[in-house]
């Protein structure tokens, strides 16, 4: 079904029906009001963790990257996993956001603020881990095409040069689109702030007023976003998955990479937004507004991208044992029977086994199976880009240099730190803006009165 | 906020510009002022090397050098051309040779013991007068305990022992081939140390000896094994090689047949070759090697069958080899070295020299020179003489020099005992090791490419020692500190030449009517000799007593010390290319382990990497154990030269006070025991292994020896050889479906690869296609830069590793490092065992060991950057830091490159390597830069480098053919290729049919392959696959009749086993 126009929407609200100050604007404006010791303590736990990565990562650049596991021939290591664990996490905000838009999924609603945040700064998170990795970063502009006299150039057959700009694009659009969304919030918290945050939300409200001529423009705007970021979806995974398609590693050079990575990054990203979500509903009373109703309609959604990437799993098994390549043959049965098993059982039981409970109704709509499952997801995405890398180069096509990685602790700071700068950012936002997009969630409740419609 | 204009701003963004690129500036510790000549020398053009001639002081082999000087530093060692010793090649030992002058632990002034035990520096002068006083002190109770030296030396140290009234001289070095010189005593009736010439030869047999790697003079005789097997010889006239021992060494692994008799039976194997010979050659009325009567006497005991059960050695295959033995033109057989030598030594190496006789290889194959013309070297007994002199307080002082005993003399010698008994200890160390801790005065001998010297390793080639560094430190050379030694005395030093050591030198040349301008101009004055007279075996033979050795002690096993081909004795442990070079058998570098048959270690319960301890009656060692198919089940080897406690990369010390063992030193649990001719037996104890329980992460280098049939290090048998038909799929005469347009597929992409499935299924590979190298550099460019690598030559002794590492500035890391897998190497050799098979190994042990007891098929490959046409590394750089030259090289540009290691994930090779840490400064410590190539950069921290083919040796080379106005030729090698001693790799253009390396690919078109060629990456390099003459050696042994039938004209060329396949054919 289609949503009403906006003007129609403008047109039914009446001063009388709507107080001032709705149920939605109390609870959902109420989130962002005081701050538990709580709240400060795990704040305080996740900048402490990045900070403590940043540390570690000062220490890197100093000393070199030997710090880390790397070991010949395994040159990449859990930087790049977890570089691409993060831009898959940043799947599903630009996914529910313009996609399901555009399929008007009114479900959608409940869940795309703090799934679009979660895309920003799980792109932010995964940017910084370009730097990370690479050895040189006081040198890392060379791979932005700047004019210089010396003739030099970037090389645009590189996958790792179409990395940077799809990463690049993405977070324009998802911030652009982000910010957008949550210009008619801003306005709604502008009008009954105080202090610096009245000046914060006034400014960054750009003079929001509710007429049906901003609302018009907003809503055109927000549709011709969702049209551009919708491409945007399936192509950055893409991208990435080119990092590995496009090379000649057993184990990477496969035609499914582009859709089983997209399906992976969708698989992850809802997995985190359930991660998220659980908590703050419970801690701040948001029953009301994400229901039932989302989560099974989440949990669907995982439970399809789970099949596709089990499909996946199961096809480069195929694959390998049809196409007859040795040394691809070796790879895959190292990666399940090699140095890098349990790593490999994990990611299979994780991402395509467990999730198979979401069969039952039951177990779609319990939160707290779903909170476990959406941990365990996390943890097997992570895995099946670990066992993808590491367990690829360390079985490739001259036996004598076959060698074992080990992540070093040094490393794992930074992984974790990553986890921080995440966290840091998406409490910060839980307290500064709006975690569910309250005019949309309004114009849904208009919307039901009007027709006498629950969702 | 106050008013800040324009002008201020500027100055204050600037300043602050400044200051923050100040900050940022990390390279601070790099020299700032390059200083130039004043007074440009004469002979230097900078920026172009200068060559001078010299003689390697690493081993007694003497083989010349060309010290290559930039400025007036020597920054790398190659081999002379002219020498007759070495023909241009060098060993790993004499690649790293140029790293002693410049090593960071050197001994920086003359050194005295305090009290305490502290060394501290004193003037030369004071040392001197205290050396004197000494002297004078000790009324001629004074020793000399040294290793062999340059003629002219060894007399200068003579007469001084003389004018200081001194008694005794010791020339002791720890592998002087004592039983050899006894036993051509005792065969032959003569005294002298045999020259075994293996140039012609066309059967070798290798009684132990291990001849290629570690034996005399293992790089002559690797040139002349290689050369005189070359597959694409055209007289068709090809050597075999046979080996006999109880462990696969690098001779066995370049073996055609090798017979793993029980150690220490070699000799009655070789009294069985005999026998079956001479009666052989009895049944054709010749009487080859002396009075028959009398051979047949001595060889009566050693028919076949019974010295089959008592060497384990089929009795067929002993009259196979036998025969063959005596049918070929020219066999040698070659006595043990080292690890061979037992109690019964001289009666081993005799035997094997009777065999000789046997085959008539005497005169031609093995040469006895007279003893007086070569090298004084003593028996170990005389240093059991020496020590019990200084026990008993017969020696009051005592000048080391040249050698480190106690390091290398067995614990049970008593040496270190008998070292508290002397009064004044003199060390001439250049760096600290055990010995020159336990002196009182330590006066440091230049190092060898800051002296003056000389060398006869044998008679007629006299090689000359030059300087071509000005000394670093405050040392001096021996010769010159005992002239002025002998002087301070009160005797004045009355019979001593006057002047410096270098107009001595001068002096004995003149003297002996040899111009020493031109010596200094070719490296010496070299007369060769050839000793062709056909000695009479000698009836002193009948004296001999040849029977098996005792082993002391008890245990299942028998403890097998083998000279380590890298760090030989000990004097190698030093040096940290050689420390960093994989050992060529196992890949383990940095350590010691004990090498096991895998089914000992399996009742054992350990793995590769699990401590076990070795107990003989005279010592315990404990060390990591390395499993191995290719060594008996009854003996358990150690390599010689580990277990160091003083000196950098020789111990776990970072200075040169005493510290931790690097590895364990395996006289430690040897006995100090003689064989029959005073010379030491090393093959001497039992030893029970025990597990300890414990594990140690080895720093072995290799994954797997299993190739799992891809196409890397292949052997092709000698049918397949014959038929002429290529089974790799890489040249012509394939399919023509599958040839694929005959090349120009330029810049193919990788991808491309799977669409070209064959369908003709003839071999494991399923992409054939041909393709034109030339075509992998631009048409305007008359060059396209590629190899020949011809596996079957490669002995894997790793001299082409250092020769890389020195040439190209590679940083040698250290143990951690390489457990880690981050040494640097550019240039790695592979040893394959056999074809592959699927098999994979679960978990994470160790890698499992392929290898089987008498089975030689092992193929050692060369592997560094392929310089693919169509490289994967080059478009996922992201910045072009790797990119495709004109001359079809991969360059790598290090100051472009910003680390994200993309492109050697996409390397199927696996040649990249990365800069972890800032290695151009960690790497290098003081004074090792002054070694530094300044033709190749030293990569800073972050970045990736390769193998670039030496691409600043064809620069230089271009330029000079450039400004000659000429195209350039095959001037250039590759420093791998300089030092090869088999000349296994051959460097050229292959745009030029006429480039010894297109030539040399055209000529072996039936086994030329191109590694992973089904990747389709166009490399630039083409292998010459193994040939594997074993199914030949096999074939004729299987076929008893025709082995009865005698000599045939066409057994006389192939000795082994090609004549078999004809007359099948």
């Amino acid at each position: 079904m289609t949503p009403p126009p906006a003007e129609s929407v403008a047109g039914m609200i009446r001063p009388a029906e709507i107080p001032r100050d709705s149920q939605a604007n109390r609870d959902l404006l109420g989130v962002m009001d005081g701050v538990s010791l709580g709240y400060f303590g795990v704040l305080a736990l996740a900048v402490g963790a990045m900070l403590c990565a940043g540390g570690v990562w000062i220490y890197q650049v100093y000393k070199g990257l030997g710090i880390a596991g790397y070991a010949h021939p395994i040159f990449w290591g859990v930087y790049i996993v977890t570089f691409v664990f993060w831009v898959g996490i940043a799947h599903a905000g630009t996914l529910i956001s313009a996609i399901l838009y555009l399929f008007r999924a009114k479900w959608r609603n409940a869940i795309n603020r703090s799934a679009e945040a979660m895309t920003v700064f799980a792109v932010l998170t995964a940017a910084q881990f370009l730097g990370i990795h690479v050895g040189r970063i006081w040198k890392s502009y060379f791979i932005l095409p700047y004019p210089n006299q010396r003739g030099l150039w970037i090389n645009f057959k590189s996958p790792l040069l179409w990395d940077t700009f799809a990463i690049g694009t993405y977070a324009t659009i998802s911030i652009v689109f982000f910010y957008v969304g949550l210009v008619p919030d801003l306005a709604i918290a502008r009008d009954r702030a105080t202090g610096w945050r009245k000046v914060l939300y006034t400014v960054l409200s750009l003079g929001w007023q509710g007429t049906s001529r901003q609302w018009k423009a907003h809503n055109r705007s927000v549709l011709h976003l969702s049209g551009l970021a919708t491409p945007l979806v399936l192509s950055v995974h893409s991208v990435v998955s080119w990092d590995f398609a496009m090379s000649i590693v057993p184990g990477w050079h496969a035609t499914i990479f582009g859709p089983y990575f997209v399906a992976g990054a969708i698989f992850s990203g809802f997995a985190m937004v359930l991660t998220v979500m659980i908590p703050v509903r419970r801690i701040y009373g948001l029953e009301r507004y994400i229901t039932s109703y989302h989560f099974e309609n989440m949990s669907r959604f995982i439970l399809l991208t789970s099949l596709i990437v089990g499909y996946a799993y199961l096809s480069e098994y195929f694959i390998a044992w049809y196409g007859g390549v040795e040394a691809e043959q070796t790879a895959f049965w190292s990666r399940a029977f090699g140095p890098y098993w349990i790593s490999t059982w994990v990611m299979i039981l994780c991402n395509a086994v467990f999730p198979q409970i979401l069969w039952w109704k039951k177990a779609r709509t319990h939160v707290p199976t779903l909170f476990i499952l959406s941990v365990l997801i996390n943890i097997g995405m992570w895995f099946e880009r670990y066992v993808i890398i590491i367990s690829g180069l360390s079985r490739e096509y001259v036996p004598a240099v076959w060698g074992v990685y080990t992540p070093s602790w040094p490393e794992l700071l930074i992984v974790m730190g990553s986890f921080g700068f995440f966290c840091q950012f998406f409490l910060i936002f839980l307290k500064l803006f709006p975690v569910i997009a309250i005019a949309e969630i309004k114009e849904l409740e208009i919307h039901a009165r009007a027709h006498g419609e629950g969702h | 906020m106050s008013e800040l204009d324009r002008r201020d701003f500027l100055k204050v963004f600037g300043a602050g510009t400044a200051a923050a690129g100040t900050g940022c500036y990390r390279y601070s510790d790099l020299p700032e002022k390059l200083i130039p000549y004043v007074i440009q020398p004469e002979e230097i053009t900078p920026g172009l090397p200068v060559l001078y001639a010299s003689t390697c002081q690493e081993c007694p082999a003497a083989c010349g050098l060309h010290v290559r000087t930039r400025e007036g530093r020597p920054i790398k060692l190659e081999g002379n051309p002219e020498h007759p010793v070495n023909h241009g090649s060098l060993c790993a030992r004499g690649q790293a040779g140029l790293g002693r002058a410049y090593h960071p632990g050197r001994y920086k002034s003359p050194m005295r013991r305090g009290v305490g035990g502290d060394f501290s520096a004193v003037s030369w002068e004071a040392a001197t007068s205290e050396l004197a006083q000494e002297l004078d002190a000790a009324a001629g109770r004074v020793a000399v305990l040294g290793g062999i030296t340059g003629p002219t030396l060894s007399k200068l140290i003579d007469s001084w022992l003389e004018a200081v009234g001194g008694r005794t001289r010791v020339v002791y070095e720890p592998f002087a081939h004592e039983a050899l010189r006894a036993a051509a005593q005792a065969v032959f009736g003569v005294e002298s140390r045999p020259i075994f010439d293996l140039q012609g030869a066309d059967l070798v047999v290798d009684f132990g000896a291990n001849s290629l790697a570690t034996w005399i003079s293992p790089v002559e005789h690797a040139q002349q094994v290689m050369e005189a097997r070359d597959a694409s010889g055209s007289d068709g006239r090809e050597m075999r090689l046979v080996y006999v021992g109880p462990r696969q060494d690098e001779t066995a692994s370049s073996a055609d047949e090798w017979l793993p008799a029980r150690p220490g039976t070699e000799g009655v194997l070789a009294l069985g070759l005999a026998r079956v010979a001479l009666d052989a050659a009895r049944s054709e009325g010749r009487t080859p090697g002396g009075d028959p009567e009398l051979l047949a006497r001595v060889l009566a005991p050693f028919d076949a069958a019974s010295v089959a059960t008592s060497t384990g050695v089929s009795a067929q295959a002993i009259r196979r080899l036998g025969r063959a033995m005596l049918s070929a033109g020219n066999a040698v057989a070659l006595p043990p070295g080292v690890a061979l030598s037992s109690r019964r030594a001289m009666a081993t190496n005799a035997a094997v020299l009777l065999l000789d006789a046997v085959v008539g290889a005497v005169g031609r194959g093995v040469q006895l020179p007279p003893v007086g013309s070569q090298p004084r070297v003593d028996d170990f007994r005389d240093v059991v003489k020496l020590i019990d002199a200084m026990k008993s307080g017969d020696v009051k002082v005592l000048v080391i020099h040249d050698s480190n005993p106690l390091y290398s003399l067995p614990a049970d010698a008593g040496f270190a005992d008998a070292l508290a008994k002397v009064d004044f200890v003199v060390s001439t160390a250049s760096l600290p090791d055990e010995t020159s801790q336990r002196a009182h005065l330590v006066l440091p001998d230049h190092s060898a490419i800051e002296s003056w010297g000389d060398a006869e390793p044998r008679p007629g080639v006299r090689s000359v020692v030059q300087p071509t560094l000005r000394p670093l430190y405050d040392t001096q050379a021996l010769g010159d500190t005992l002239l002025a030694s002998a002087r301070a005395t009160r005797g004045g030093g009355a019979g001593l030449p006057g002047g410096s050591f270098r107009g001595v030198l001068e002096a004995a040349f003149a003297a002996e009517g040899l111009d020493w301008n031109e010596a200094l101009a070719h490296g010496g004055v070299f007369d060769v000799q050839r000793f062709e007279a056909q000695l009479p075996v000698s009836a002193s033979v009948e004296r001999l007593e040849f029977a098996e050795p005792h082993f002391e002690g008890e245990g299942s096993h028998v403890l097998l010390p083998v000279p380590s081909t890298l760090l030989s004795d000990g004097r190698g442990a030093s040096l940290p290319w050689l420390q960093e070079t994989p050992d060529p058998i196992t890949k383990i570098a940095w350590q010691s382990w004990a090498e096991i048959s895998s089914r000992s270690a399996e009742q054992l319960g350990v793995g590769p990497g699990d401590v076990i301890s070795i107990e003989t009656t005279y010592g315990t060692l404990e060390l990591p154990v390395w499993p191995r198919g290719a060594i008996r089940d009854d003996v358990v080897a150690v390599a010689i030269g580990q277990g160091h406690t003083v000196g950098r990369y020789a111990s776990l010390s970072e200075d040169g006070t005493p510290g931790g063992a690097r590895g364990v030193n395996v006289n430690d649990a040897l006995p100090a025991l003689t064989d029959e001719s005073g010379g030491r037996a090393w093959l001497t104890a039992r030893a029970r292994l025990r597990a300890t329980g414990e594990h140690q992460r080895l720093p072995f280098t290799q994954g797997t020896d299993n190739k799992r049939g891809r196409l890397l290090g292949e052997s092709i048998s000698l049918a397949a050889l014959a038929s002429g038909k290529n089974p790799f799929g890489a040249n012509e005469g394939l399919p023509a479906s599958s040839a694929h347009g005959g090349g120009g597929e330029q810049g193919a992409p990788n991808g491309d690869a799977s669409g070209h499935a064959d369908a003709h299924h003839e071999g494991p590979h399923e992409m054939r296609r041909h393709y034109d190298p030339a075509d992998d550099s631009t048409d305007e460019d008359p060059y396209r830069w590629g190899m020949t690598i011809d596996v079957d030559r490669c002995t894997g002794c790793s001299a082409c590793v250092v020769a890389c590492a020195v040439e190209n500035n590679v940083p040698q890391l250290g143990e951690e490092s390489v457990i880690r897998n981050r040494q640097m190497s550019w240039l790695r050799i592979e040893r394959y065992v056999g074809e592959g098979f699927q098999e994979l190994e679960t978990g994470r042990p160790g890698p499992k060991n392929h290898e089987e007891l008498g089975n030689t098929d092992v193929r050692n490959s060369p592997m560094l950057c392929q310089q693919c046409g169509a490289a994967p590394c080059e478009p996922v750089c992201p910045v072009i830091a790797t990119y495709h030259t004109a001359s079809g090289l991969n360059a790598m540009v290090y100051n472009r490159c910003i680390g994200t290691r993309y492109c050697s994930n996409n390397c199927p090779y696996k040649v990249r390597r990365f800069n972890w840490f800032d290695y151009q400064i960690e790497g290098w410590p003081e004074p090792m830069p002054l070694m530094l190539n300044p033709d190749v950069t030293v990569r800073g921290q972050g970045v990736m480098e390769k193998c670039t083919f030496c691409v600043q040796r064809i620069q230089a080379n271009r330029l000079q053919a450039k400004s000659e106005g000429r195209a350039l030729g095959d001037e250039t090698q590759t420093a791998c290729q300089q030092t090869c001693p088999t000349d296994a790799i051959v460097f050229g253009n292959l745009k030029d049919p006429g480039s010894r390396a297109s030539e040399l690919a055209a000529k072996n078109e039936g086994r030329a392959y191109h590694a992973l060629h089904v990747l389709n990456t166009r490399p630039g390099i083409t292998y010459l696959a193994k040939v594997d003459r074993r199914g030949a050696a096999r074939d004729h042994a299987a076929s008893p009749a025709q082995a009865g039938r005698g000599v045939t004209a066409d057994t006389r060329s192939h000795p082994l086993g090609v004549a078999a396949g004809k007359e099948r054919a």
